[in-house]
This record gives structure tokens, sequence and C-alpha cells, in this order.
């Protein structure tokens, strides 16, 4: 944990200064874990307020230090959501803009992994993003909080007060179509069509 | 010899997929605040709790109104809906008092005359 459970005893108790402290040592995390999940650099600021200012109002029910953290990722989780339930039309009418040479390039950055400047990773983005779009805005969250953010499945079933065999499920079926969506955009893998020419 | 081609194909677009979220995780790194952060967040407070008091105030007179209007016209209706005998009484003691109010009244002396008979 960043911060000690004395600090939030003392934002409970109304104290500003330390509502700022533990604000600070949180937001750069946030910020990340936000514009991994949204994807839209120009809103991760507004939605990580939304976090902070929930975590405002809803602090006084805290009770332990061990369930802060998987808390915020909850509250975290739950703005993000909202975020992207709110966009989606937005989101939908820019990755139909995407030609499918883009997304190509993208892959093969990806495979490469030398994506040195911003139109490189501008390019991940917007293929992970548009694979994303495949799934739900829950699933979407999930995943991508397991596979980008290397979220365990324990730290998961925490945030999600769901069992992890529930989660394996979902996860599994999300990733499926992820993976099909692939497949859709960028064909078969270079290596299954090198193997094709060589049968 | 079994192939095993689909599975080495479904392993590389795995293997694909991961390498992808790991790049898409080095293409979003952890992003720095902008100086303004944290006087926006306050303000943004200020004016959420602002909303929220208003908001009280109002859902407080609501529920104030509301209740006392349900204690009047509950007051209205159980007084004009006075309990009436025959709509209360059970089929058998409506009926009852349906026959009662038929039969004749009852004479001594003619029952008298009925037992010199």
């Amino acid at each position: 944990m960043l911060v000690e459970f004395e600090l939030i005893q003392k934002a409970q108790q109304g104290d500003a200064g330390a509502f700022n402290q533990i604000v600070s040592a949180y937001r750069r995390r946030i910020l990340g874990t936000i514009s991994r999940l949204i994807g839209r650099p120009e809103d991760v600021e507004d939605v990580s307020q939304e976090v902070f200012i929930r975590l405002y109002f809803s602090l006084g029910q805290l009770r332990t230090a061990e369930v802060f953290e998987p808390w915020l990722y909850r509250l975290t989780v739950n703005a993000s959501y909202d975020y992207l339930r709110k966009g989606r039309r937005r989101l939908e009418s820019r990755m139909a803009d995407l030609s499918e040479q883009q997304v190509m390039m993208a892959d093969a950055v990806a495979g490469s992994r030398a994506q040195s400047d911003e139109g490189e990773k501008r390019r991940v983005r917007d293929t992970v993003q548009e694979l994303l779009s495949a799934v739900s805005e829950e699933d979407r969250i999930l995943l991508t909080l397991k596979e980008v953010e290397g979220l365990s499945l324990k730290e998961l079933e925490k945030v999600y007060h769901v069992s992890e065999n529930a989660l394996k499920v979902r996860l599994f079926r999300a990733r499926q179509r992820v993976l099909k969506k692939m497949k859709e955009v960028t064909g078969p893998s270079p290596l299954s069509a090198k193997e094709d020419k060589t049968r | 010899m079994i192939s095993n081609r689909p599975m080495e194909h479904q392993d590389s677009s795995q293997s694909r997929l991961d390498e992808l979220f790991l790049a898409y995780r080095q293409a979003c790194p952890d992003l720095e605040p902008t100086p303004n952060y944290m006087p926006e967040l306050w303000a943004k407070i200020e004016a959420r709790e602002v909303s929220t008091n208003w908001f009280g105030r109002v859902a407080k007179a609501l529920v104030t109104a509301a209740l006392a209007a349900s204690v009047i016209l509950g007051m209205m209706v159980s007084s004009a809906n006075r309990p009436n005998a025959f709509f209360n009484a059970t089929f058998v003691e409506a009926l009852q008092a349906n026959q009662m109010a038929g039969l004749d009244p009852l004479h001594v002396d003619r029952m008298a005359e009925l037992g010199q008979q």
C-alpha cells in the first residue's frame, strides 16, 4: 500500500491535507490504469478526477486498510465503465475510420516490439482498441486489467467480488472473442501462411 | 502421425495477442498529472457538495410534502368509506337479516289461539 492507514483515517475525519496526500500517492498509477482502460489520453484526467471524487464521498465507509486498494481499483473500473458506456457511439465511429492497412502495420509493430515513435504507439493503441471493441465494456475492462495491467486472479477477485472460476470463464470467453476479431482484421498469422505455402 | 497444426496456429495467435497487449502497455505509459490537477479536483468536489446539499434539501422537502399529503389523503379516504353494516356482514348474516325482515311480527294472542286449537 502506498499510504499508511492512519492517513486514510485522517482523511475520513475530514482532513483535506491527508486526502491530498492520498491523491498524490495514487494519481499517477490511476492515470496510467485509466489511460489503458479507456484508450483516450485526452479524457484520462477527467475520469481519474471522477475516481477521486467518488473516493472522497465514500471514504467514510472504509473500515480496514487491506480493502483500500481493491476498492480504489473498483472505483476506477466503475468510472472507466461509465465513461466507455457514454462514449460508445463516438468510439465506434472512430474505429470504423481505421483502415485495414493501419491495423496490419500496428500488428507488425507489436510483433517486432519496436514501437519507438508516437505514430507507431498510436497505431498500436488504435489496434488494441479495435480488438477490444469485439467484447462488452465489462469484458474489455476485465481483460485489460488482467492482460495489460497484470492483475492476478486473486486481485481481480477482490476488485470484482466474484469467484476465481467465474472470472476465468469470463476471461477465456473474452479472449476468444478478441482472438477471433484479430483474425478477422489481420488474416492468418504469417507463420501459418508460410506453412500453407510449403505444404 | 497426427498433425498438430491447428494447435500451433492457435498458439501463434495467442502469443501474437500477448505481444500486442505488451506493446499496448508500453504505448500507454503511466501519465503525469497537469499542474491544475489538484485545484480542478477540489473545485469539482466542492461543486458536487453544493449540488448534493441542494438535492438533499429538495429531497427532504419532497419527502415531507409527500408524507403530509398521504396523511391527509388517508384521513379523507377513511372518512369517505364509513363502514356499512350491510356490506361488512357475511353472506349468512345478510341472508338471515333479510329473512327476518320478511317475517310477520310475532303476536302473542295468536300464539295462544294456536295453542288452544
